[in-house]
């Protein structure tokens, strides 16, 4: 398990792992995505 | 050498710190320049100056010391930090805040809200609740940052806090947000820096990523040894179920600090300073990788320390009684520490024996190491001190683990190192302590002075700067009254920060998802439920939770006794949040179940363009 000693600090590693994948993926996801707001003023 | 060296760094650190200040200075013209930095800033520079605020000296040197004692559990703290603090707040919370703000032409939080709500006393009570508590946080991040530069420079403590205090000032009452914004950017890459330095090189001194955890798990008799009474079952392992530790790793500090986090003023207003949802995108990209090398870095490394210490020559023993062995060595002393390798090998040849010879083992019962071997302290003059058991604490004390990092970063880390790594800890404590300062003036200024009071003013700006000069002074004044209210500085840095995230979750998360999610939730449901929060969390501190309501003794004086309930129950060691959340939600759902919503035409103009978010 990574030597950890329980699955409870090796579930902490991984969700911190994982949600870090997510903002990075959101991020490359959504990175040019224009919301409806800056599209009307054309900011 | 050293002395030239670290004044050369902090010299140039201070240079471009001013001139950032400076920047934010000649650009702040008009009140959102000041509240909300031009609604304009670059999403790189919004991520680091959220991450930089988030995180301060406490998270670093604190918790990473609570991490050495507590263990790698603390992790789930990062999950939330980047989960909830990164991810839910900018994409479920950040989005709509920065489109409701722009819609309600809101420049502080406790603005939206009120101009969310029509409430005058929302917007003021909010901004109350800022001004009256957040000195305590801000003046407990002022403490560690004062501390730390008072052993770094060997100055007096009053003449550090002082210096802190003015430095930080000049920059927050000119430069306004933009000011605090673009330093906030520049600490935070510092701080990047220096904590993938430091995870490189922990790694590193305990052999690597796998050899190191295999390395902590093997010490788990050990923290057993230590802190078993507690409910301690190992560094890489969560504490026992339900246990004390378990209690406070899980409700105080997890959950606590986790959650906590999405009702932070001086990290919402951040949404408010970008001009489209674009750059709230991107900045998820950047604040998620902050985050983990913040947080994540310090956990990890405050667990690591205790296989470093265990490995070297010096100490042989674990983080926690490796820093009473160096404390106890300056003041000319000797520690013997509870556990070491010495220990542990008699113990197993012990076992061995034992096995061998089961009759000696009826004869002579194997005893703890830990009742064997007295915590005496005793003069280097070789006059034994009088044995004294040591008794298995479910905490140690904040000044112990405090001290771990720094002594960590002095025996692990080269040394060319260290003031690098004294810069990080600077930045970090700066970049905080301007936010809480601009929040805290902006809430006194802008919201209670100027919109709940009502008092016209001419220079909106000036007021504003007035309003965070006079919490400055406040808060100086908090941090040299605290340390003689509480026990120790240490303590007060892990209470106030944990009162003021605790105390706003409970007052106005409520609020704040029915602001931003609910046309049907009402100004009344509001303010029910800010008021039952505040209540109930107020009360539980002074009343239930032992940790604060020891030393606030109000209970003390009305009931006699330190808390209503056995300090050892578990409800005792309940965090204030856990108990006045649930209830503010219920308070806020059937207040709102029963009263009238709000007006169409109000509605529309608050949620214009935000079902598209």
């Amino acid at each position: 398990m990574f030597g950890f000693g329980d699955l409870g600090v090796w579930s902490a590693y991984a969700f911190t792992i994982f949600s870090v994948l997510i903002c990075i993926l959101y991020g490359i996801l959504k990175w040019n995505e224009t919301d409806e707001d800056t599209k009307e003023t054309g900011k | 050498m050293d002395t030239l060296y670290i004044g050369i760094v902090v010299a140039v650190y201070l240079a471009i710190t001013a001139y950032l200040g400076w920047l934010g200075f000649k650009q702040t013209t008009n009140a959102a320049d000041f509240l909300v930095a031009g609604r304009k800033q670059h999403p790189i520079i919004m991520a680091l100056s959220y991450g930089a605020t988030f995180i301060s000296t406490s998270a670093i040197v604190g918790f990473g010391g609570a991490a050495a004692v507590f263990g790698m559990g603390l992790l789930w703290l990062t999950f939330l930090n980047i989960f909830v603090g990164i991810f839910i707040a900018f994409v479920f919370f950040g989005k709509r805040t920065r489109k409701m703000g722009h819609n309600l032409d809101a420049h502080t939080f406790p603005e939206l809200l009120g101009k969310r709500f029509d409430s005058r006393f929302i917007q003021g009570a909010t901004g109350l609740l800022i001004f009256l508590f957040m000195p305590i946080y801000a003046g407990s991040v002022l403490i560690g940052g004062a501390i730390f530069i008072a052993q770094t420079f060997s100055i007096s403590y009053d003449a550090a806090v002082l210096g802190f205090t003015i430095i930080t000032a000049v920059y927050v009452v000119f430069g306004g947000l933009k000011g605090v914004m673009y330093t906030d950017a520049f600490q935070g890459v510092l701080m990047f820096i220096g904590m993938a330095l430091l995870l490189i090189y922990a790694y590193t001194s305990v052999g690597g990523v796998m050899a190191g955890h295999t390395a902590l798990s093997k010490l788990a008799p050990e923290a057993k040894i230590l802190f078993g009474k507690g409910g301690h079952m190992g560094w890489t392992s969560m504490p026992a179920f339900g246990s004390a530790m378990w209690m406070q790793l899980v409700t105080t500090i997890v959950m606590g600090v986790g959650i906590g986090v999405l009702a932070q003023p001086q990290l919402i207003v951040r949404f408010m300073t970008v001009k489209s949802n674009k750059e709230i995108n991107r900045a998820v990209l950047v604040g998620g990788v902050f985050i983990l090398f913040m947080t994540g870095v310090a956990f990890t490394v405050g667990a690591l320390s205790n296989v470093y210490f265990w490995n070297n020559p010096k100490y042989q023993t674990v983080a926690i009684e490796a820093v009473k062995m160096a404390q106890a060595e300056k003041e000319g002393k000797v520690y013997k520490p509870v556990v070491s390798v010495e220990l542990t090998k008699k113990r197993e040849a012990d076992a061995a024996a034992a096995l061998l010879n089961p009759a000696l083992a009826v004869k002579e019962p194997a005893k703890p190491a830990a009742a064997v071997q007295s915590a005496a302290i005793a003069p280097k003059t070789g006059a034994a001190a009088p044995a004294a058991p040591a008794p298995a604490k479910p905490k140690a004390s904040g000044a112990l683990t405090d001290a771990i990092i720094p002594l960590f970063i002095n025996e692990a880390m080269p040394k060319w190192f260290i003031p690098i790594f004294l810069i990080t800890l600077l930045a970090a404590a700066m970049s905080t302590l301007s936010s809480q300062f601009h929040t805290m003036g902006t809430a006194l200024a802008r919201d209670v002075y100027e919109k709940g009071l009502q008092i016209k003013s001419k220079n909106t700006v000036l007021v504003n700067r007035m309003g965070t000069l006079f919490t400055i002074i406040l808060s100086l004044g908090v941090a040299i009254y605290l340390p003689r209210f509480f026990e120790t500085g240490s303590a007060i840095i892990a209470k106030g920060t944990a009162i003021f995230f605790g105390l706003c979750a409970c007052a106005v998360i409520p609020m704040y998802v029915g602001a931003l999610y609910s046309k049907r939730f009402t100004k009344a449901a509001a303010k029910s439920g800010f008021l039952a929060g505040v209540a109930v969390s107020l009360l539980w501190m002074a009343f239930i939770h032992s940790a604060e309501a020891a030393p606030l003794g109000i209970c003390m004086a009305l009931t006699g006794k330190a808390s209503l309930l056995d300090p050892r129950s578990w409800i005792s060691n309940l965090d204030p949040l856990i108990a006045a959340l649930p209830v503010s939600i219920i308070v806020s759902l059937l207040v709102s179940a029963l009263t009238s919503p709000m007006d169409k035409e109000h509605l529309k103009k608050c949620f214009n363009g935000i079902e598209k978010v």
